[in-house]
């Protein structure tokens, strides 16, 4: 079996949202610290990264701004603002409440 | 919040401004983002560079998809779709040429009338320059509305509160001469305070001062700058030159600028200084005065403070004027300039406006039969995954362009629309500066963007609502005959017919009235007659005596000129021309109660050859003979006579005859009593829908200087022109004899403005007409097509072709009815308005309503008729094997 998982719709933004958590990131380092965080299950569809990142921006819960990474090369650097790590904490106690959710009914015999 | 609406509404508009840096920023990007992953894979799993990057590729999952996705996150793409958009339309506009090409053309015209008449309206009915200013007059009753005197106008001058400037102007016709023939020319005598009031400036030189008005100041002018020109050369060499106007030497000030063709509504070329004489009685009237409000005075304030300077003035000249009723009145000066065709013109333009929206709904139901026939494509478009929103824009597009070319092509139009109606359409005061402009322009293209939503909105709706799909598995009846879309085709129909029969019933009302404004008697046949205006300089017929010569002798030599069967002289020009003539009276034996209004009628001067001329029948009594007086003077010993039309003697002797009775002429109580000695036929002098009345007076005593000549011919009235022409200059060869006109273009220019009312709203109604029958036509047409399998099995299930006849044209005729209904209901309550434009007429005459409810009813019928007989002629078995 395929020890990879596919992201749940709309759990990309609060993947996405956590990692920034930790501090400032570019799009490549987003994607390889979810698969890190996640113990290589969880595979980010690079199609889906990156409007997702422009959604979250155009929403006003990161920002960009362009950087340079540690061996010099030009990127675009994300960071969390106030209001995103709000919705961070809203996003994650729904979420807990839904795994919960659907972990009882998938317990219920 | 940092990031509200507006911050990310702002980046969507940076995002759009900056699309391609954006696009190069995101290429750079990912750029580094698959170097990072090529990167890392090339160090964990030791695969090669190319592999490594090939990799990256494969799981980034396609660089081009990508970046569509991102844009339509950043919101940019409807830009680019946009051009794509109007490609895609006009393409599958041209595909379908005939759709589009009427399409256009119908909006096109609706849209050019529109133009044109907002530019009129804008010009005419909303002219900035008539804020503010008043006309006042003198007013007894509702109806009866006159000029003001020399008394009236110093009283308002010396006593008003109301006004920061006043003036007077009185307008004649005169003869002028600039060195050359003396020719005439139309004057407009004012007051400095008449240019003051209007705040009209002239080009050149100066206005009017307040010390050109004194009869002892040198005379001065004022011109028209198209007179400057063409007398002048030019505007600057016309100040000083000298102008002979009724044979006295005037002065030219100034020139007013190219724009003013009239003052106050009055056209005139040249505008002398008005010098009045101190007056001896209240009369006579004859004034035109106007005033500009002060900021803290309103009309109402304004009646007030007129009505008591008419309460004052009343007993200083109760004696030349007996009637207190009659109270100095102002009203607006906008209103008093256009009077009942700036009523027309709201009507001419509430006219268009309807031609306008069946015009709409019918490109509307034109677009659905079309949208709904594309069913299949939209539903293809679908399943290959166009998204519902790109769907709508799509459709939006096509109907926004298809309305942009029809306001290109309405501005085109509308130019020549405007032209024509300046040309064809009623004389209204500076209707000729109307012109297509900005706002016009402005107008169209607002007038395009509604029509393009309201025809795009039934297939927008119906997108947004349902679920396309089907109509790829089940083909185009099924889409196409929908009951929902049944019913919004439906409901065009019933409104093209509902806006169709108010201009029907104007177009209706205005062409009944016409009919029996013509069908008046006029009081003789005009054909044969020959009308000359002759107007005696002033300056050598300033004498009584000499003007009885000029008359004395030029009479006989133009009775003796072949051809010409009898001569005469006339102060009025019938049908209604009234001239100066125009008078009240009061009746000896029954003498209206003090203090109010007398009757008043026309009262030409004429000689008694006058009605020879004109083959006007004396009745009773006799007509004038050589004696006979015209004036109350107490110190004649003769007393005045005067002769009647029928209608008057009717009027007031109903009972017995009019013949020896007196009267008071101009109400003068100590003047000697005038006798009616004669009874003639009726002629109008009021325009062809007023009163008969007439009183005449002799013209032999007092002559005027200036008289129409009536000369009744026996070929016509052209052939004798000439010859009437030369004899009159055998008597003076300096007198104008250029305002000559066969009596028959008199009563056709009479009843010109209500033919080209007429005309010009017929021609909407006839449009109107068309249009809702094309509308019915092409609804129903369509649902035989969509319904031809179902017409079909019915008639191989045995129905026979009259009854799927009555079935067609059974629902077309439901929906014609219903709109009737609702037409007739809005007619009755819109053609009020017609009220005081029509003659002899109800604006709700029911025969006139009926008839042009059964002309729309016809016409449905036959759109109606013809689709249904297409559908009784299917063929049964085509039909069902067709599908």
């Amino acid at each position: 079996m395929d020890q990879r998982a596919d992201l749940l719709q709309g759990t990309l933004d609060l993947l996405i949202l956590k990692t920034l958590l930790l501090g400032p990131l570019h799009g490549w380092g987003i994607s390889k610290r979810l698969r890190q965080l996640s113990d290589e299950v969880l595979e980010v569809g690079q199609g889906s990264l990156y409007p997702a990142l422009y959604r979250l921006e155009d929403q006003g819960w990161i920002s960009s701004e362009w950087g340079t990474s540690p061996d010099g090369r030009r990127a675009k650097f994300y960071k969390l603002t106030a209001p995103g790590k709000k919705q961070f904490a809203a996003e994650r106690s729904q979420w807990r409440l839904f795994a919960g959710a659907v972990e009882q009914v998938l317990k219920a015999t | 919040m940092p990031h509200s609406w507006w911050s990310r509404l702002s980046r969507r508009f940076a995002a759009l401004r900056k699309g391609e840096r954006l696009d190069h920023e995101l290429d750079s990007e990912i750029r580094f983002h698959l170097d990072m992953e090529a990167e890392e894979l090339a160090r964990t799993k030791g695969l090669d560079p190319v592999e490594a990057r090939r990799q990256a590729l494969v799981a980034f999952g396609g660089v081009d998809r990508y970046k569509e996705a991102h844009r339509d996150a950043r919101g940019v793409r409807w830009a680019s779709d946009l051009g794509q958009d109007l490609r895609y339309a006009a393409r599958s506009l041209r595909r379908s040429p005939g759709f589009s090409l009427s399409a256009i053309l119908i909006l096109g015209l609706g849209i050019g009338a529109c133009a044109a008449v907002f530019s009129a309206v804008n010009t005419v009915l909303l002219d900035p320059n008539y804020d503010n200013l008043v006309r006042v007059y003198q007013q007894n009753s509702p109806t009866n509305l006159w000029t003001l005197s020399t008394v009236d106008y110093r009283a308002i001058e010396a006593q008003q509160r109301s006004f920061s400037a006043v003036g007077a102007l009185q307008s004649r016709s005169v003869a002028i001469s600039t060195g050359g023939e003396p020719t005439r020319a139309q004057s407009g005598w004012i007051t400095a305070g008449f240019l003051r009031a209007l705040d009209i400036k002239p080009v050149r030189g100066r206005a009017i001062e307040p010390a050109d008005e004194d009869l002892k100041a040198a005379p001065v002018t004022l011109i028209g700058y198209r007179f400057a020109i063409r007398n002048f050369g030019d505007d600057q060499a016309a100040i000083g030159r000298t102008i002979t106007i009724d044979g006295v030497a005037v002065t030219v000030v100034g020139v007013l600028p190219p724009d003013v063709n009239d003052l106050a509504g009055r056209r005139a070329e040249i505008w002398p200084a008005l010098r009045l004489r101190p007056p001896e009685r209240r009369g006579p009237f004859g004034l035109l005065v106007i005033g500009r409000l002060t900021p803290n005075a309103t009309l109402e304030s304004a009646r007030q403070d007129l009505a008591g300077i008419s309460e004052r003035i009343f007993p200083d000249w109760a004696s030349s004027f007996q009637d207190q009723s009659a109270k100095l009145t102002p009203y607006p000066l906008r209103t008093a300039v256009l009077g009942n065709s700036g009523q027309m013109l709201s009507i001419f333009s509430a006219a268009v406006g309807l031609v306008l929206l069946i015009a709409i709904a019918n490109v509307a139901s034109l677009m659905l039969v079309r949208v709904t026939g594309r069913g299949q494509e939209i539903a293809l478009r679908t399943v290959l995954g166009a998204t519902r929103s790109r769907l709508l824009r799509l459709l939006v597009t096509e109907s926004v362009t298809l309305a942009a070319a029809g306001a290109l092509l309405g501005i085109v139009l509308g130019m020549f629309a405007l032209q024509a109606l300046v040309a064809f359409g009623p004389a209204l005061p500076r209707l000729s500066e109307a012109r297509l402009d900005g706002r016009a322009v402005a107008f169209a293209a607002g007038l395009a963007l509604f029509a393009g939503f309201v025809i795009g909105a039934y297939p927008t709706l119906s997108l947004l609502r349902g679920n396309p799909a089907p109509g790829l598995r089940e083909g185009e009846r099924t889409i196409g005959g929908s009951r929902r879309s049944q019913a919004i085709r439906g409901a065009f129909v019933v409104a093209e017919i509902a806006l169709s029969l108010p201009l029907l019933a104007i177009a209706g009302l205005l062409l009944n009235s016409f009919l029996r404004l013509t069908r008046v008697d006029p009081g003789f046949d005009p054909r044969p007659i020959l009308t000359m205006r002759i107007q005696l300089p002033a300056s050598r017929y300033g004498e009584d005596s000499t003007i009885a010569s000029y008359w004395g002798h030029a009479i006989p030599l133009v009775r003796q000129v072949a051809g010409v069967v009898d001569a005469g002289l006339g102060s009025s020009i019938p049908p209604d021309d009234q001239g100066w003539s125009n008078n009240n009276f009061d009746l000896v034996d029954r003498p209206v109660p003090s203090g109010t209004a007398q009757p008043t009628s026309a009262w030409p001067l004429v000689t008694s050859e006058y009605f020879g001329a004109l083959g006007v029948p004396l009745l009773e009594g006799r007509l004038f003979t050589p004696g006979d007086s015209s004036s109350g003077d107490s110190t004649s010993s003769v007393p005045p006579v005067v002769v009647v039309s029928r209608t008057w003697a009717r009027r007031y002797f109903p009972d017995g005859t009019a013949v020896g009775r007196r009267l008071f002429s101009g109400g003068c109580v100590t003047c000697q009593p005038t006798i009616v000695v004669g009874i003639v036929g009726d002629i109008k002098y009021e325009g062809l829908g007023g009163r008969a009345d007439a009183v005449y007076s002799p013209a032999t005593e007092g002559w005027s200087q200036d008289m129409t000549l009536f000369v009744r011919t026996a070929s016509s009235p052209a052939e004798v022109l000439e010859r009437v022409r030369s004899a009159l200059r055998s008597v003076d060869p300096d007198v104008p004899l250029d305002d000559a006109a066969p009596m028959e273009d008199r009563v056709y220019r009479s009843v010109a403005q209500p033919r080209n009312w007429m005309v010009l709203l017929s021609g909407f109604a006839t449009t109107a007409l068309l249009l809702a029958g094309v509308g019915i036509f092409g609804m129903l047409s369509y649902t035989v097509r969509a319904r031809r399998r179902e017409i079909g099995v019915r008639m191989a299930l045995g129905a026979r072709q009259p009854t799927v006849v009555g079935m067609i044209v059974r629902r077309g005729m439901l929906l014609a009815l219903l709109g009737t209904l609702l037409g007739l209901a809005a007619a009755l309550a819109g053609t009020r308005a017609l009220h005081s434009a029509l003659f002899d007429l109800s604006s709700t005459d029911p025969l006139t309503l009926a008839a042009v409810t059964l002309l729309l009813l016809g016409v449905a019928f036959i759109a109606c008729w013809l689709p249904a007989r297409r559908a009784a002629a299917i063929d049964p078995v085509e039909a069902i094997r067709l599908e």
